[in-house]
């Protein structure tokens, strides 16, 4: 009997890691609400840990606007654009 | 076929196909008719677009539903291929962006993918929509609903504890599939409503969260019975600012319309009464600005929230038995709208060339 396998293979995509920051001292740090309550207050006071201990910058928050959907490309290539590495978070 | 085709050669033993299709991982825990290579071609006869065609693509894998996968698990589920458009209409649904069928499967609020049929292949095809409407006893009905389930297991791996995060998911998670009742229905037919053309069926999907039964037996005018509805679709932990599905049963159908009431009043009036006060939302820990507003944008703590931004958000429809003051209340995924339903036509393309 032939039977015919009903799962299907997924694209080759290899994701590889962003290269390791030597120091995040005095660089702008970008922040990225997933939608869900709380998320905002999460991010705030860890970026203030930043601040405080190493001179970082905060960068406008950024929010995805459905907590359940990837963030939307243009959300992604603007936050890059104004940070120099990126925090997220849902405070749920 | 298709290139990307694999073939499992098993022992000419049934029982035995079966314990390797559970040895592969290929069920929702119940047992499958094995994919058998000519039961495939069959369920691919009535498909006139080539096998590799997608029907569906997941955001988060980059994994996609070709024809040939859907039927694959269409087999596995049962299926006869008279039912096969249903399902991949239904995929052409969900792969529209805002039904997120990522997020509705994946998520922690545990929905199903609700499929409402409406229209002649209904009836053409044999599905229930009378007695024991959810329950089991259908052929179509089950098998369509598994199918999706099988499709979203095997072609999207939303597996549950892994990518399926369902903090307690529902029954409907095997089978969630229903026919729209015409012959007892006093409103225009769901089809008819999308506007697609006389004898074209549709399908709607809806990410929908566990069944509420409505019982009233008692009450005998459409503010009685609406109210009930309402009274359900608002409770506490229910009420969200996400859509609805109302299915009436034919009693409840009978006494709402009898005395002329449209299918937008029903709508308007469960809007309306469906509501909890911003105050009571704000005491339980459900008020959520990101939703109502914050700020200047923040409604007095006297006003109400409502389910729903507007009376369209409630699909209401006809289903169930003769007997029974029972409707059904179909609430959304989770807490807010992060799925919006969507309709095909079955089996035809209205906007081809």
């Amino acid at each position: 009997m032939k039977l015919i396998d009903p799962t299907v293979q997924g694209p080759n995509t290899i994701h590889k890691r962003a290269p390791r920051l030597a120091s995040v001292n005095g660089l702008t740090v970008g922040l990225l609400a997933n939608g869900k309550a709380n998320a905002d207050i999460l991010l705030r006071e860890t970026a203030a840990l930043f601040a405080d201990r190493n001179g970082c910058k905060v960068a406008e928050m950024a929010w995805k606007r459905n907590a359940s959907a990837p963030a939307e490309p243009a959300t992604l290539e603007d936050v890059a654009t104004k940070c120099d590495f990126m925090l997220t978070a849902m405070g749920d | 076929m298709t290139k990307d085709t694999q073939i499992h050669e098993v022992e000419d033993d049934l029982l035995a196909a079966i314990d390797y299709c559970y040895e592969q991982g290929w069920t929702d825990g119940l047992p499958v008719v094995p994919p058998e290579a000519s039961r495939v071609d069959s369920m691919l006869s009535l498909e006139g677009r080539p096998p590799e065609t997608v029907l569906a693509s997941h955001p988060a894998t980059g994994l996609d539903c070709t024809i040939h996968a859907a039927a694959v698990n269409a087999v596995m589920a049962g299926c006869l291929p008279e039912y096969f458009p249903i399902i991949v209409a239904a995929f052409e649904a969900m792969n529209e962006q805002p039904f997120n069928f990522h997020g509705s499967t994946a998520s922690t609020g545990g929905s199903a993918p609700l499929l409402i049929v409406s229209g002649p292949i209904v009836d053409e095809i044999g599905m229930n929509s009378g007695v024991n409407l959810f329950g089991p006893g259908n052929r179509a009905n089950a098998t369509i609903g598994r199918a999706v389930r099988l499709i979203l297991l095997n072609v999207f791996k939303m597996v549950p504890g892994i990518s399926d995060k369902s903090t307690q998911g529902h029954p409907g998670k095997y089978s969630f599939c229903i026919g729209e009742r015409c012959d007892k229905n006093p409103w225009p037919a769901l089809c008819e409503e999308l506007g697609y053309p006389d004898g074209v069926s549709s399908v709607t999907v809806y990410a929908g969260s566990g069944f509420v039964n409505v019982e009233n037996h008692g009450g005998n005018t459409p503010q009685a019975i609406l109210t009930t509805v309402a009274d359900a679709m608002a409770n506490y932990g229910c009420i969200s600012a996400g859509q609805s599905v109302v299915v009436l049963s034919p009693e409840h159908a009978d006494i709402v319309a009898g005395t002329g009431w449209s299918k937008a009043q029903v709508q308007q009036y469960l809007y309306e009464h469906a509501n909890r006060p911003i105050d009571g939302m704000q005491q339980i820990g459900k008020f959520r600005e990101e939703e109502h507003g914050r700020g200047a944008r923040a409604p007095p703590a006297s006003h109400q929230v409502h389910r729903g931004l507007n009376s369209e958000d409630i699909l209401v429809t006809v289903g169930g038995g003769d007997a029974g003051g029972h409707s059904a209340f179909i609430p959304s995924w989770s807490r807010s709208r992060g799925s919006i339903m969507q309709s095909k036509p079955i089996g035809v393309c209205l906007d081809c060339d």
